[in-house]
């Protein structure tokens, strides 16, 4: 199993403020370029931002390319994930989305991740006028041309049912052939199974459980190998997780630390995924953390009485788990602390991620209003504590155990799993 | 053995079998309309599903409302007594969409033992 970090680039406004600090988006920025720093010396292999437009305070990632583009210039090892850029066309023309991952892959040395979506915020989809029904094709015919315009001297030219344009050479090409890696994102276990068809590895946003996983890694890989037709001209199968992460040297100051980042990842996602909260946000004129931080306790947390002691088992967080995916998922993001505690608590929770064939583990850090030197010690004590035992199984045990199932692939193949 | 051949309804097999084979050969739109149609002959023999509910945000809300809304979108209203329809706003699809389609009455079957 591999790590990755991801960042939505949270930034609560302070409790009963109308705006941030001035120099809050510039901190939070550089933090970030500091924490993948330590993260790429200490080995960890991935770090995936996202693409998400008017979402203040639960993401101020909006222009990810560029933060890549700097990453890229301060690493040298960790892969640069798009996690995700959103393709329909009217966020990005796809020209542009091919000529961007391009230059990124040469800039990186060919390290990028090429992840796509299309979002499903009312604040973003009326934003750009992306209709809600429409997107999700597309997001396949952008991203399908996005590909043929990497690998094709000159690109043809389309005439789509969502753009058109004229033949060109879209350049530059990538250093990675025929392309990067492509990855979807999937926040239900129908788009796992979407993405398995399609060629693409499979950005987990539900929170999954390891038997989830499990009984998902065996049909995915099914798929891969009988039911395949891909999306681009080469196939990257896998399976990530997101898993809310903080480190430290008790289970009880960890989950201190953690603090609420967990649940305002959890209540900001769902406020502007809700059909109800989210499309009726006032732009500029509300506070998301104040609405939060109205919540009683145990609907703010999560973890209620149990904060103060100890961290909720699998069977506890199971046993109140909603039915419905999504609103799972969201309950999951707030409470479940599978990465949450000590070296050891982290390294014994995700092992069962690792029996179930998991191939990245992604670990979300920056969230809520966590202590920059909170997340910096985290990484550093994952790095040197968990990773190596971790490292080292994936290239004896899982690298072998991916291969075999490859070679009952009869597709072109580019992954850096 | 696909998880579509786990299907014990015969017809209901046969036709999302049907629907996955149009994908495969290039025909997603045609693939949306034969599932439409068999996810509302589905409702209409197992009316029972009609009464599923999951919880969303602490209201009841139908699990056949979770059908996919690409512009095959169902039209269901428990409280006026219609029987459920689907209504086609667009006629073209996407492979991305008619496989979400079909991986939902998929796991709506095998989910329910149909």
């Amino acid at each position: 199993m591999k790590f990755g970090l991801f960042y939505e680039l949270q930034l609560p406004k302070p409790p009963g403020a109308d705006t941030w600090d001035p120099d809050a988006e510039r901190r939070i920025y550089h933090e970030m370029l500091d924490q993948v720093e330590l993260a790429d010396k200490l080995g960890f292999d991935y770090v995936f931002e996202v693409e998400h437009h008017f979402l203040e305070e639960y993401s101020h990632s909006s222009a990810p390319e560029l933060m890549m583009a700097a990453l890229s210039q301060r690493t040298k090892r960790i892969r640069l994930g798009h996690g995700i850029v959103l393709t329909p066309p009217r966020y990005n023309h796809p020209a542009r989305v091919a000529e961007r991952i391009s230059a990124l892959d040469i800039l990186s040395g060919g390290r990028v991740e090429f992840g796509s979506g299309e979002s499903s915020s009312d604040m973003e989809l009326g934003g750009f006028g992306v209709e809600r029904s429409m997107k999700k094709a597309m997001w396949e015919e952008a991203t399908r041309e996005v590909c043929n315009m990497m690998v094709s001297e000159p690109y043809g030219g389309f005439e789509g049912e969502f753009f058109s344009m004229p033949a060109r050479n879209v350049v530059p090409k990538p250093v990675q052939r025929p392309h990067p890696p492509l990855w979807v994102a999937a926040s239900r276990r129908e788009t796992t199974m979407v993405a398995a068809r399609l060629g693409m590895a499979s950005l987990g946003f539900g929170f999954e459980t390891p038997d989830e996983l499990g009984e998902r890694c065996e049909e995915y890989w099914r798929l891969v190998q009988e039911e395949c037709f891909p999306i681009g001209h080469a196939i990257n199968p896998g399976l990530a997780v997101l898993s809310t992460f903080m480190a430290a040297e008790t289970d009880e100051e960890a989950v201190r630390r953690s603090a609420n980042g967990p649940g305002f990842f959890a209540y900001s996602l769902g406020y502007y995924y809700s059909p109800v909260t989210g499309a009726a946000h006032q732009p500029g004129k509300v506070n998301i953390y104040d609405r939060f931080n109205a919540l009683p306790s145990e609907q703010r947390d999560g973890r209620g009485p149990l904060v103060a002691a100890r961290l909720m088992s699998r069977e506890e967080i199971a046993a109140e788990e909603p039915t419905d995916e999504v609103q799972r998922a969201l309950f999951r993001a707030a409470r479940s602390g599978q990465a949450i505690g000590t070296t050891d608590t982290i390294a014994k929770n995700i092992k069962a991620y690792e029996d179930h064939h998991l191939d990245v583990l992604v670990l979300v850090a920056q969230c809520g209003d966590r202590k920059h030197e909170h997340i910096m010690e985290s990484i550093e004590r994952f790095g040197t504590e968990v990773l190596p035992e971790f490292k080292e199984r994936h290239e004896s045990e899982h690298r072998p155990w991916r291969e075999k199932r490859l070679s009952a692939v009869d597709l072109p193949v580019n992954s850096s799993i | 053995m696909t998880r579509a051949e786990k299907i014990n309804d015969p017809e209901l097999r046969s036709r999302v079998i049907d629907a996955y084979g149009r994908m495969r050969g290039g025909d997603p739109s045609g693939a949306v309309r034969l599932l439409a149609d068999s996810f509302i002959d589905t409702l209409r023999v197992h009316p029972e599903l009609l009464e599923l509910t999951t919880t969303v945000r602490g209201r009841p809300f139908p699990i056949v409302a979770r059908w996919p809304s690409f512009g095959a979108n169902l039209v269901f209203d428990p409280d006026a007594g219609d029987p459920p329809r689907i209504d086609f706003v667009r006629d073209r699809f996407a492979l991305s969409e008619a496989l979400t389609y079909f991986e939902f009455l998929v796991d709506l079957a095998l989910d329910q033992g149909l």
